[in-house]
C-alpha cells in the first residue's frame, strides 16, 4: 500500500495524514485554513 | 436539426469523435474520427428493410431500454441524417455462414463491410463545446426502490413512455401489469441538493418544471389521475414558469413538502406505499401510488472530459465546464477561441441552452470576421539570451502556449494562447521570462515601497487579480471590519507569485506575508494555482531549514464572493504579524541574506 502523505496546517498546528490530490484543495480539517504544508516523507532506515 | 444537416455552410459529422486538438485560437488544427458506419449515409433511404431481417436483439438505449432495436439501427427517429448504422461490436457479420442478411435485402446496396474510420484534419478557427449532460443514476438512493421495483421508474423512462414515438406509443402503462396507471407520485431533487453524499449538492434546475409539465400532460391525458409530487421546495423562477406551477395546483395536482422516507411495494398488486413527512401540515402521510416517477437531476456527462482535457478547459466544483466570468464573459473559457454553450457549463433548460447557444455562436462569429486578434498586453515574453530551453515553463503553462522547438533551445511563447497567468515567469530560474504589466522589477519595487517605512506594522498580501483580490473588493463594499495592516499586490494569478518575492519581503522586514488565490475549481487559469502549492511547500522547507518560523508565511484560497472569509483571514494574519518580535525579523533579514 501506498504511504500516506502527512500534513501540517500552518495556522493551527494540527498534523493528520491523508492523501494528496491536484484535484483536491487542501484544507485543514480542524481549522479549515488552506495553509497546510505536506511534509517532507521521512528518508528510509539505512542498512 | 435538419436544418443544421442541410445548411451549405455547416458540415455536420455525426458518429465521429474529437480525437486531437492543437493550435491555438484563430488557428487550431481538430483530428476528428469519424466512425465507420457500414452503411452509406448518401445513398441509404432508411426503408428499414435490413433491420427487418437483422436477427440481434438489443436494448434501446433511446428508449432507455424499454423496448428493443437490432444490431443495424437508427439511434432515434430524428436523427440526422436518417440513415441506418451497424454496431459492429453487436453484429454477427457479413460471412453468410454467420448472417449477412442485411447485404441481401438492401436493395440500395448502401451496406459494406469493409468500411474503415476515417481520420479528419480540420483548421478551425474557434470552437464551441456543447457536449451536454447526463442524468443522475438513482440506484444509490435505496429508499426509493428503484432497483428493486418495476413501477418507479425515472422522469427520463417516463418521458418515453409518454411519447407518441415512445415503446407504448404515448400510452402511459404500468410496467409491471401493462395497465394504465391511476395513482402517480413525483420525488423530487433525486441526486440534487443532497449533502449525503449519495448525490450531487448542487440543485439540477430543470427539474421542477419538467416535473410541473409532466403533471400537466399526464392531467390533458386524464383528468381523473390522482397526482401527488413530494419536494423539498418548488423553484419555478423563470418567465412563465410560475403560471405553470398554478395551473398544475388549479388542475388539482397536490404538491407534499417532504421526500418520501420509504417506498415499499405491495407484492400483491404491485402498487407503491410512500411514506412520507408532510413538513407542511406536520404528519406523518402513507400514499398508495400506481407508479412512482424519480425525477432525476442532471450530472456532468462523462465524454465531455476527454474534450475538456483536450481544450486545458476549466471545471467547476460541481464538474461542469466553467466559464472564464461568470457574469462578463459566460460563454467563454479560459482558453481564448473555445466557448461553452448548453449543459456541458451547467443544467439548463432548452431556453436558455438556446439563448447561450446563440451567445457562444455570436462570439464565435465575433471573433472569426476580426482581421486581427487583440491580445491584452499580459502576455509572457522569453529572453532568448537567458532562456537556457529547459521547458519547465512549458510543463507548467496551463494553456500549452509555451513551447521549446529543440533541447536547449530558447522556448517560445504563442502570444494568442498565453492567457498572461504569469506561473511560467514564476517558474523560470533564470529570470528568463517577463510578464509584461507584471515584471519581476515591478513586483519586487512594490515590495520594497510596502516595506520603506515600519515594515514590522505590516504585512504582505499577495492576492490574485480574479478571486482574492475581488474578494478583498467584497469585504470593502460590504463594510466589513479588518485591521488595516495588509499592503495587497496584485497578480494575475498566485501562480505569479515567484519563490523570491516571497523571501524578497521577509529579507526586507516583512512580518508575515500571505499569498491568496481562487478555490481550486475556480482557478481562471485552468490549474495554474497548483504550482503555487507547490511552491509553497518547497518555501516552508526553506524557511524551517534556516530557522524561520515557517508559520509566517500563509496561503488562503477566497473566491470572489468571500469577503466574510477575507476579512476573516486578514484579522488572523494581523494576529500572526502582532506575534512576529523585531528580534525574530532581524534574525529573518539575517538569514536569509545568503540566500539567492
Amino acid at each position: 500500500m501506498a504511504a500516506k502523505d502527512r500534513f501540517r496546517c500552518m495556522r493551527c498546528g494540527h498534523e493528520w495524514e491523508g492523501e494528496d490530490s491536484p484535484d483536491r484543495e487542501r484544507v485543514c480539517p480542524r481549522c479549515q485554513s488552506n495553509s497546510v504544508r505536506k511534509l517532507p516523507h521521512p528518508a528510509p532506515a539505512q542498512g | 436539426m435538419m436544418d443544421v444537416g442541410r445548411h451549405p455552410r455547416i458540415r455536420l459529422l455525426t458518429y465521429s469523435e474529437v480525437e486531437d486538438v492543437s493550435g491555438h485560437v484563430g488557428n487550431f488544427r481538430v483530428r476528428v474520427r469519424k466512425k465507420a458506419r457500414y452503411v452509406d449515409e448518401k445513398e441509404c433511404t432508411a426503408c428499414g428493410e435490413c433491420a427487418k431481417v437483422c436477427p440481434v436483439v438489443m436494448p434501446d438505449e433511446f428508449q432507455m431500454g424499454l423496448s428493443t432495436r437490432r444490431a443495424i439501427y437508427i439511434p432515434f427517429p430524428q436523427a440526422v441524417p436518417s440513415a441506418y448504422v451497424i454496431r459492429m461490436d453487436e453484429c454477427l457479420g457479413d460471412n453468410p455462414i454467420a448472417c449477412g442478411k442485411c447485404l441481401e435485402v438492401c436493395d440500395k446496396k448502401c451496406i459494406n463491410f469493409d468500411m474503415q474510420d476515417e481520420l479528419l484534419d480540420l483548421e478551425v478557427g474557434a470552437i464551441i463545446v456543447a457536449t451536454g449532460m447526463d442524468v443522475y443514476d438513482p440506484e444509490p438512493l435505496d429508499e426509493y426502490g428503484y432497483a428493486r421495483y418495476q413501477n418507479v421508474i425515472t422522469t427520463m423512462e417516463l418521458e418515453r413512455l409518454v411519447s407518441a414515438g415512445g415503446p407504448t406509443e404515448g400510452h402511459l402503462i404500468r410496467l409491471t401489469d401493462g395497465r394504465p396507471p391511476k395513482r402517480i407520485g413525483f420525488v423530487q431533487c433525486v441526486g440534487s441538493r443532497s449533502s449525503d453524499g449519495r448525490g450531487n449538492p448542487y440543485c439540477s434546475n430543470i427539474c421542477c418544471m419538467n416535473t410541473v409539465k409532466d403533471t400537466l400532460l399526464l392531467k390533458q391525458h386524464d383528468p381523473e389521475m390522482e397526482i401527488t409530487v413530494f419536494y423539498m421546495d418548488m423553484r419555478t423562477f423563470g418567465k412563465g414558469f410560475e403560471d405553470l406551477y398554478m395551473q398544475s395546483r388549479a388542475a388539482g395536482v397536490r404538491y407534499v413538502r417532504g421526500l418520501p422516507g420509504e417506498v415499499v411495494e405491495d407484492p400483491r398488486t404491485g402498487n407503491l406505499i410512500v411514506t412520507v413527512e408532510n413538513t407542511t401540515a406536520n404528519r406523518l402521510e402513507r400514499h398508495e401510488l400506481d407508479m412512482l416517477v424519480l425525477s432525476v437531476g442532471a450530472v456532468p456527462r462523462r465524454e465531455t472530459e476527454p474534450i475538456r482535457q483536450l481544450l486545458t478547459l476549466s471545471r467547476s466544483r460541481d464538474g461542469f465546464l466553467m466559464e472564464a466570468h461568470p457574469k462578463l464573459r459566460p460563454v467563454d473559457t479560459p482558453t481564448r477561441g473555445v466557448f461553452i454553450a448548453g449543459c456541458a457549463e451547467s443544467p439548463k433548460d432548452v431556453k436558455d441552452s438556446v439563448t447561450q447557444a446563440s451567445a457562444a455562436a455570436a462570439r464565435a462569429s465575433t471573433l472569426l470576421n476580426a482581421e486581427h486578434i487583440v491580445v491584452e498586453a499580459l502576455t509572457a515574453v522569453v529572453d532568448p539570451q537567458r532562456c537556457t530551453g529547459c521547458g519547465a515553463c512549458a510543463r507548467v503553462c496551463p494553456f500549452g502556449a509555451i513551447r521549446v522547438p529543440a533541447k536547449k533551445e530558447p522556448a517560445q511563447v504563442t502570444a494568442a494562447a498565453c492567457a498572461g497567468c504569469g506561473t511560467c515567469a514564476a517558474e523560470c530560474r533564470f529570470g528568463a521570462i517577463t510578464m509584461r504589466h507584471f515584471t519581476d522589477q515591478q513586483i519586487f519595487a512594490m515590495i520594497d515601497a510596502i516595506l520603506e517605512e515600519r515594515p514590522q506594522d505590516v504585512f504582505v498580501a499577495f492576492a490574485c487579480n480574479w478571486c482574492s483580490y475581488a474578494g478583498a473588493d467584497t469585504a470593502g463594499t460590504a463594510r466589513l471590519e479588518y485591521p488595516p495592516s495588509a499592503r495587497i499586490i496584485r497578480t494575475m494569478c498566485s501562480g505569479r507569485v515567484d519563490e523570491d518575492f516571497v523571501l524578497h519581503a521577509f529579507k526586507k522586514g516583512a512580518p508575515a506575508v500571505l499569498v491568496s488565490g481562487c478555490h481550486y475549481a475556480d482557478c481562471h487559469y485552468i490549474n495554474a494555482n497548483r504550482n503555487t502549492v507547490r511552491r509553497m511547500d518547497r518555501l516552508w522547507t526553506l524557511l524551517e531549514r534556516k530557522g524561520v518560523r515557517p508559520e509566517r508565511l500563509q496561503l488562503e484560497w477566497v473566491s470572489a464572493a468571500e469577503g466574510q472569509k477575507w476579512a476573516q483571514v486578514v484579522r488572523d494574519m494581523e494576529r500572526l504579524r502582532a506575534s512576529v518580535t523585531p528580534e525574530e525579523i532581524a534574525h529573518t533579514m539575517q538569514v536569509l541574506a545568503d540566500v539567492p
